[in-house]
């Protein structure tokens, strides 16, 4: 099975976090994201957007996921790797407090997991007091330094800001938390990108349906080559003399499994939109997949 | 009515000024009727049915007000610790002082295990085992095939076989914080964290809500309370849904569950408002085996591993200080909306600028909402000093003390972490008794091994593994430890209205001993035989 690719997103207590998995879990990206967090107290979705909701699970309409974690939050990851199906992508909500690198750590050690990476989200207005307050700095300024990106909330990312932060972390990513889109949360680790200052959402969504059968290996070779930008695909080819395959692309790892063969290829593809255009991607499938001009 | 029972003993240690000793206590629907000689219940219609408890000093019903679930079902798994220690079935296990003899019990265990099943162990503590490093080599000479985890006493670090570490496909190649290599750059079987932990966890089936979430580690839990004389039992940081809530309610019920249980639900997971409307509502689901409504607060880490937050000069090692499990800020919200709302806090507190922190959050919160019987209770308290017991005196804080830790940890406080002189000072009972602080003292078991009566020797003694007395100015008498293991413990569970000394309209709880504590040599307090425990009239003899 294609381990499941899994981010932090860690920062102080009233950064913002749960805003970003507010609009994480109600966006139209197509992808069946599974949340964990601390508790639902801030988590606020459309009712025309709940399919149902229970003591420690809600469960929305675009396929996302929410859940508590509870008291531990590895038995949580381990729940979460034993449901069926799994989602496509795990976000785990790192307490106020916790060390996001510590929660990450286990996407490295469990094989069933793929590090994607730690979007620490700070507190513009609050995050000067926070680093000079000796109760506290240390763990804040530990979430800073491990972040792949940084997201500031409640201000703009003013040169003084931005100074103080790439101080704290050299490689990281730095953007206002509204600018961050869901994409980038979702590729955090594969290094800085040039991120759009749009306070819309950059990212592609591309989707293919059709009856042509593909080979696999055909199929291993067009994946490998698609568009830069187009960071995850998933979905069911049709193969040629009754096979079916089971495609799950997730940054380098391009997982092909054996199913049933399906009446129709069903794929859907997302991708950073300042990389990507749907038109793109339609001519890469039907060129080197389906090996028409 | 039903009824009435005259318990006849040795003597009877009551803990009541009123009347201290005695050789009779009647007792009727599980109350105490009257105390006194033969004769007590002749008042009351005289005893339908006696007792014959005369092997045995009778006392109050040990209270133990800081203790986990896990201390029972931890016996499922392998006992691999430095320390003699009995099992709930009341088998002695000798302490393991040498690796090969923790290799050779392991092979004991491993014979008796079905083929399929890993082996797991537990309690191990290598900062006792300082000539070699336990590594997967020394577990492969119990199997190579089998999957071995042991896990340490802390809880963060576990040490596999090459079978273990191959079921997360650890191996030379791995690059994972938390796997620690050798000098060949393989792994050497020592896993720290749980982040490196989990893979192998999750492979041999280690999850621990089986070792609190289930009747039978609650079962076994009641008799680790039973051989300890203890019968009012806490469960300090319990997950409590609804389901838990049910379970506990049925299995506490039976009469053969020998203990009272209170269990305070770990304040995680939600939102202040949102612990709170939980505790709540479980709150009216007590019943007298089952109390609910506490409510457990982390703040800091601990001071053996160099994680409770600690005041200048700091550690002596030169360590930074320690982390916080809970945010000063949440800690304020946290005391605040629990005071609002009427409910009980337990709060953890190792290090002295946790106490202090905690203390400061406990003030702002009487100031917003005055409660003059909240009595809540800091627990471990093992850095505060005589200042910070006479805050908690005057802000009617009660103070639970981690006795224990003078013996199992002294030495290792005096050379590694707080140096000589705070060593001497720490765990002060004598400090916080002198500032009129409600003093209890407890075990923190499995942490070390749950047993009142040796909790109070050390209190008495302050004596460290390696014999030297830690602290003499700190040691209190036997009247006092035995009041802080009865009253004492009582009182931070609000139940001192009805146990805690033997004495008319309190529940008949009782520990049956083979002697009279303030009648042995103070030295062998811990030495005094628990032969049994009475709850509510019901006699468990072991």
């Amino acid at each position: 099975m294609t381990p499941l690719p899994m981010t932090v997103i860690g920062g102080y207590l009233g950064a913002g976090k749960t805003t970003l998995i507010n609009r994480i879990l109600s966006g139209d990206h197509g992808l069946r994201i599974l949340v964990l967090v601390n508790d639902f107290g801030a988590i606020n979705i459309d009712a025309d957007l709940l399919v149902s909701a229970k003591e420690d699970t809600i469960e929305l309409a675009n396929g996302c996921v929410c859940c508590t974690m509870g008291a531990d939050l590895f038995l949580a990851v381990g729940d979460v790797l034993d449901r069926r199906p799994r989602p496509d992508h795990l976000i785990i909500e790192a307490s106020g407090i916790a060390d996001p690198a510590r929660i990450a750590n286990v996407a490295q050690a469990e094989p069933d997991l793929d590090y994607a990476g730690i979007v620490t989200v700070v507190d513009g207005q609050q995050v000067q007091a926070l680093c000079a307050d000796p109760l506290i700095a240390p763990q804040v300024l530990g979430q800073i330094a491990c972040g792949d990106i940084i997201a500031v909330s409640k201000c703009d990312l003013s040169p003084a800001l931005r100074q103080t932060l790439s101080g704290l972390n050299t490689t990281a990513v730095l953007t206002r938390t509204q600018d961050l889109n869901i994409a980038q949360v979702l590729i955090a680790p594969q290094g800085p990108i040039d991120l759009p200052q749009t306070p819309h959402p950059a990212y592609t969504k591309w989707s293919f349906t059709g009856p042509d059968p593909v080979d696999r290996t055909a199929l291993q070779a067009a994946l490998r080559a698609r568009p830069e930008g187009l960071f995850r695909v998933k979905g069911q080819v049709r193969g040629p003399d009754g096979a079916g395959l089971l495609v799950q692309v997730a940054g380098r790892d391009i997982d092909i499994g054996d199913i049933e063969q399906p009446a129709q290829s069903q794929l859907v593809g997302i991708g950073l939109a300042t990389k990507l255009s749907a038109k793109a991607c339609d001519l890469w499938w039907t060129k080197s997949a389906l090996r028409k001009q | 009515m039903g009824k009435t029972l005259l318990f006849h003993a040795k003597s009877v240690v009551t803990m009541d000024r009123n009347q201290p000793r005695a050789s009779h206590v009647a007792v009727r629907d599980g109350r105490v009727l009257a105390v006194g000689g033969p004769n007590c219940a002749d008042p009351w219609g005289g005893a339908e049915a006696h007792v014959d408890l005369s092997d045995t000093v009778l006392m109050p019903g040990f209270v133990e007000g800081h203790a986990h679930m896990m201390a029972g079902a931890m016996w499922d798994y392998a006992y691999c610790g430095y320390h003699d220690r009995i099992d709930p079935q009341g088998q002695m296990h000798n302490g393991m002082t040498q690796i090969d003899q923790v290799i050779a019990r392991l092979s004991e265990f491993e014979a008796t295990l079905a083929p399929e099943q890993p082996l797991i162990g537990w309690g191990f503590d290598p900062i006792f085992l300082t000539s070699e490093r336990l590594s997967r080599h020394h577990l492969d000479q119990v199997s190579t095939t089998r999957p071995i985890v042991i896990i340490f006493s802390n809880f963060h670090l576990l040490c596999g076989n090459s079978a273990a570490l191959a079921l997360a496909g650890y191996d030379a190649a791995t690059n994972v914080e938390g796997v620690t290599k050798g000098s060949d750059g393989q792994p050497t079987g020592e896993l720290q964290e749980m982040a490196a932990m989990f893979p192998v966890m999750r492979r041999t089936g280690i999850d621990f809500r089986d070792l609190t979430q289930t009747d039978a580690a609650l079962r076994s839990y009641g008799e680790v309370c039973k051989r300890a004389g203890v019968t009012t039992v806490t469960d300090l940081f319990a997950t409590l849904g609804d389901e838990d809530v049910a379970r506990l309610a049925a299995a506490t019920a039976r009469s053969d569950f020998p203990v009272r249980l209170v269990p305070a639900l770990g304040a995680m997971g939600g939102t202040p408002a949102e612990i709170a409307a939980q505790a709540q509502a479980m709150r009216d689901r007590s019943t007298e085996k089952l109390r609910l409504g506490a409510v457990k607060l982390m703040t800091d880490g601990s001071i053996q591993g160099w994680t409770a937050r600690v005041r200048a000069p700091g550690y002596v090692g030169g360590q930074p200080n320690g982390l916080w499990n809970t945010a000063p800020d949440q800690i304020f919200q946290l005391c605040e909306e629990m005071q609002r709302q009427g409910l009980q806090m337990h709060i953890h507190v190792n290090g002295d600028e946790a106490a202090e922190v905690t203390l400061d959050a406990l003030e702002a919160a009487a100031r917003k909402h005055p409660w003059p019987g909240a009595r809540h209770v800091l627990q471990h308290c093992q850095m505060m000093d005589a200042a910070l017991f006479r805050r908690a005196a005057e802000l009617g804080v009660a103070c639970n003390i981690f006795a224990n830790h003078l013996w199992y940890f002294g030495d290792q406080h005096t050379a590694l972490t707080i140096g000589p002189d705070r060593a001497q000072s720490m765990d002060a009972v004598r400090d916080c008794l002198d500032a009129g602080v409600i003093t209890a003292i407890h075990s923190d078991a499995p942490v070390t091994p749950m047993g009142p009566l040796f909790t109070a020797w050390c209190a008495v003694n302050r004596r460290t593994m390696s014999g030297q007395t830690l602290g003499p100015a700190q040691c209190i008498s036997v009247e006092e430890a035995l009041y802080a293991i009865t009253q004492g413990a009582a009182q931070t569970l609000k139940m001192d209205a009805e146990i805690g000394s033997i004495q008319t309209g309190k529940r008949a709880d009782f520990v049956l001993l083979g002697a009279d504590p303030t009648a042995v040599n103070p030295d062998a307090l811990k030495d005094i035989a628990v032969l049994g425990t009475v709850l509510g009239g019901e006699v468990h003899r072991l």
